[in-house]
């Protein structure tokens, strides 16, 4: 039986014509070699080389910076989780930019997390520890936090993460690089990465998909999702939005605000913070159902405007916003249509044509995990580490991923189903729903 | 000491006066009535022997147990009383102190105490001046940065919609009473429906600080000093009961109090020893061996103590120590329990020795005693048990002290 497939399928490959090649597996050499390893691949050395170009614009950024000495604000908002934050303000300690103002926001826990900010506010370990007895969501924690900042950038960070000694310092450079900078992310990097199958794989996707893919996006200027576990903004451009609008998704809506305003928003690689990702394949489902909601609520149904020309109409917004689209939604969907092609018009071939997709896919893993290690400065873990697993990337990406991500697209569009996530409580979801936000 | 009646016109309530008297009498035709009291408090006044005490504190305790000793008075219990330092009164012993120093009424019957003077209960708990240690406080919510007491109160509101959050004053406007959110422009409805109020705000007018949480401050009325309410002494307010310990105390008269013998050189206090003999205790249940524990006991301290005065009392304990420390090992601790007893602790030796090392230091003692005071007999009994890992070491010196008179 077995050999009856491997020989099958050596005789597939031997009558394979170039033709017939790009015919069978247009969905890989189109989507995802042309877009998701070549095009990425020489935006990545352009990315690179200019870096290169520019160190001593960078480095006079950096002294222009640290001469002016901001006060930077930490905002760091959540519900029950005191637990998380000693590691947190341990790494904030540590820091080699040592003017901040450390907030937490305590939002409406109810375990021991006020006890623990109250300590840690008496121990002048924090420089503020406030709470909302009625929980109110992160949208509404952050933006009561923001309410006593005093620094000229704010940046928000996640209790359950850590940061490196330089994050913060590198984090606020690209605002003294470019004076239109409204907004930067910084590289989130996964700490449980040997915890389970599940973090390792992800930490494989953290490393290649999004930090690599945010590197690319950010060089063409159409970087679109700060991360809500390590994002910097200027203060005044968080004053003329007023804080952050209701979730889930704050983040992606307010990186598309800040554009909206005519902010440029930018990705740090080098600013690296470390969290902890979901350990298993039922906890992540559930946050990945919850980023992939936001897709559709916050691009194609908040922010469809910037599709439409008008005074705030920026062309590389409308660019950021129909590659996401594009190479989010519908390409999702376009891989159910390669699907149906495939066995439709060649019934008989679809064993071969899998087993060919997942050996295409494995490879270009390989090969760009193995490429792209040259263009990460920081690592934290070795790299031999990971290699055993990027075989089960194409599963992990290629069908689970992808699953759950149709999934929330149409849980999503048909029933609206992120306002009545959790997440938020109800009593603002139902208010979001109704304003269509 | 003479009896004192008070000679009023009406009854009177005043705490001190009812209590330091003893008794009240309307007119002069009623000295009839109180001369058996006056004769007994007379006859008692006579059983009464005075000694020369090393310290303030043991002339304190004298007077106030001679003083309940003869008008027939066992229990002292404390008086809520507003002109008192601390709140609580004794008037006894009270009686002794200006308003300021009266926190040492509370020290002096700790003392008490500890001699086996007094027995006592729980009645309260007060909290006093961490530099003055008056009782006379007042206690103020505070601005936790400047320490101001002047401040303002507002509440937050959370507007759902937009996820504004702020002070409600930022959502009020000049014309009507309405709210409007200053994020989105829509007007506040219905709390709980499309806003509510999470939490609070303070914010001072001092500093203009803003913070939820306030520090509470207590300010000393005496010495105007601004207290954290963490900084200030917690101490006891007790019902004492005299024992008759005590009442032996106050017929033959009171001597010292452990507090001088505490500083007496190569002596440990006593709950260091109690400390000490725990983690002797530990130690040996996790090995074999033998250690001791040994008490040296004055029988006639008064006898002793009335005849010279309070430097030479003091050098008198000096030298009993100096002699005891000379036979034992570095590493064994010696403590005064009281006035009277010695205990001493000697380690990893057999119990035979450890008592036959204890006769040795009575004999030297006694050679002592002799030389130093000619015509004055000191007497001492003694008691040596070694120590057993399943009792507590409260109850080793019980045991070990229990027969001593
Ligand atoms: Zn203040
Ligand atoms: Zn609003
Ligand atoms: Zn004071």
């Amino acid at each position: 039986m077995f050999e009856d497939i491997i020989d099958n399928y050596i005789r597939f490959l031997t009558s394979l014509t170039v033709d017939h090649f790009i015919r069978l597996f247009w969905f890989f050499i189109f989507f995802e070699f042309i877009r998701y390893f070549l095009i990425e691949f020489v935006i990545l050395n352009l990315w690179k080389l200019s870096k290169w170009l520019n160190r001593d614009v960078y480095e006079k950024a950096r002294q222009e910076f640290l001469f002016e000495n901001p006060l930077v604000s930490i905002i760091i908002p959540g519900k029950n989780e005191g637990k998380h934050i000693y590691k947190l303000i341990n790494s904030l300690k540590e820091q080699t930019y040592t003017n901040i103002q450390i907030i937490v926001i305590d939002d409406g826990s109810d375990d021991e997390t006020p006890t623990i900010g109250r300590d840690l506010q008496k121990a002048g370990l924090i420089d503020l520890f406030i709470r909302n007895e009625i929980r109110g969501g992160k949208a509404s924690a952050a933006n009561f936090g923001l309410r006593f900042t005093k620094g000229k950038f704010i940046i928000h960070m996640d209790a359950d993460c850590s940061y490196d000694r330089d994050a913060i310092e590198k984090i606020i450079i690209p605002f003294y690089l470019d004076k239109e900078v409204g907004g930067v992310g910084g590289n989130v990097m996964v700490r449980n990465y040997d915890e389970s199958l599940v973090t390792s794989l992800q930490a494989i996707e953290y490393y290649d998909t999004i930090s690599i893919g945010r590197a690319v996006t950010s060089y063409l200027g159409i970087y679109r999702i700060i991360s809500g576990a390590f994002g910097a903004f200027r203060a005044d451009v968080l004053d003329q939005m007023k804080g952050w609008d209701i979730g889930p998704g704050l983040d992606g809506d307010i990186t598309v605000k800040i554009r909206k305003l005519g902010y440029k928003i930018k990705f740090e690689q080098d600013a690296v913070c470390l969290t902890s990702v979901p350990n298993t394949f039922k906890k992540l489902t559930k946050q990945r159902l919850r980023w992939d909601k936001s897709l559709i609520r916050f691009r194609v149904r908040k922010h469809k405007d910037v599709l439409f020309p008008n005074q705030a109409f920026k062309f590389a917004n409308f660019i950021a916003f129909v590659e996401n689209i594009t190479y989010n939604l519908i390409l999702n969907f376009k891989w159910y249509f390669y699907l149906v092609d495939m066995v439709v018009n060649y019934p008989s071939m679809v064993l071969n044509i899998l087993i060919t997709n997942i050996l295409l896919y494995t490879f270009t893993n390989f090969t760009k995990f193995v490429i792209y290690s040259l263009y990460r400065e920081r690592k934290n873990a070795p790299y031999s580490f990971f290699l055993i697993y990027i075989p089960g990337m194409v599963f992990y990406f290629g069908y689970y991923l992808r699953i759950v991500r149709t999934i929330a697209y149409l849980q999503e569009f048909f029933f609206k189903l992120s306002y009545k996530d959790p997440w938020n409580p109800e009593k603002t979801s139902v208010h979001a729903k109704r304003l269509k936000l | 000491m003479k009896p004192v009646f008070v000679l009023k016109g009406i009854n009177i309530n005043d705490p001190f006066v009812n209590r330091l008297t003893d008794g009240t009498i309307f007119s002069l035709e009623q000295i009839e009535f109180i001369i058996p009291t006056v004769e007994k408090i007379l006859t008692k006044v006579n059983d009464l022997k005075f000694t020369n005490s090393i310290s303030f504190e043991a002339q304190m305790i004298e007077k106030m147990i001679s003083f309940m000793y003869t008008c027939d008075v066992y229990d002292l219990e404390p008086v809520p009383y507003v002109y008192s330092g601390i709140n609580y009164s004794f008037p006894i012993l009270s009686v002794n102190f200006s308003q300021t120093e009266e926190h040492s009424v509370l020290d002096i019957l700790d003392i008490a105490e500890r001699e086996g003077i007094f027995e006592s209960d729980y009645y309260d708990r007060i909290y006093l001046c961490s530099n003055c240690s008056n009782g006379h406080l007042t206690y103020r919510e505070v601005c936790p940065k400047c320490g101001s007491s002047n401040s303002t109160t507002e509440d937050i509101v959370h507007h759902f919609p937009c996820g504004y959050v702020g002070p409600i004053s930022d959502f009020k406007n000049e014309i009507d009473d309405q709210l409007d959110c200053p994020k989105c422009d829509k007007r506040l409805r219905h709390i709980g429906v499309d806003y509510d109020k999470p939490s609070i705000l303070h914010e001072c007018k001092n500093c203009s600080h803003k913070f939820q949480d306030y520090n509470v401050k207590a300010k000393c009325l005496n010495c105007l000093t601004d207290n954290g309410v963490e900084m200030l002494k917690g101490r006891e307010i007790r019902k004492y009961r005299l024992t008759k310990k005590g009442e032996l105390a106050a017929i033959n008269g009171f001597v010292s109090t452990s507090k001088d013998i505490e500083e007496i050189i190569g002596t440990v206090k006593f709950d260091t020893f109690k400390t000490m003999l725990k983690y002797e205790i530990e130690r040996l249940r996790q090995t074999e061996g033998s250690s001791n524990i040994c008490a040296i006991h004055i029988t006639n301290p008064s006898q002793v103590y009335s005849k010279i005065g309070s430097e030479v009392q003091k050098g008198l304990l000096k030298d009993l120590v100096r002699v005891i420390r000379s036979s034992i090992r570095s590493s064994d601790a010696i403590t005064f329990q009281s006035s009277s007893t010695i205990v001493l602790s000697m380690n990893e030796i057999p119990t035979r020795i450890a008592k036959r090392i204890l006769e040795e230091i009575i004999v030297m003692l006694k050679r002592l005693m002799n030389t130093a005071f000619k015509n004055m007999e000191v007497n001492f009994e003694t008691n040596v048990m070694p120590l057993d890992y399943k009792i507590s070491p409260e109850l080793h010196i019980q045991q070990l002290t229990k027969d001593f008179k």
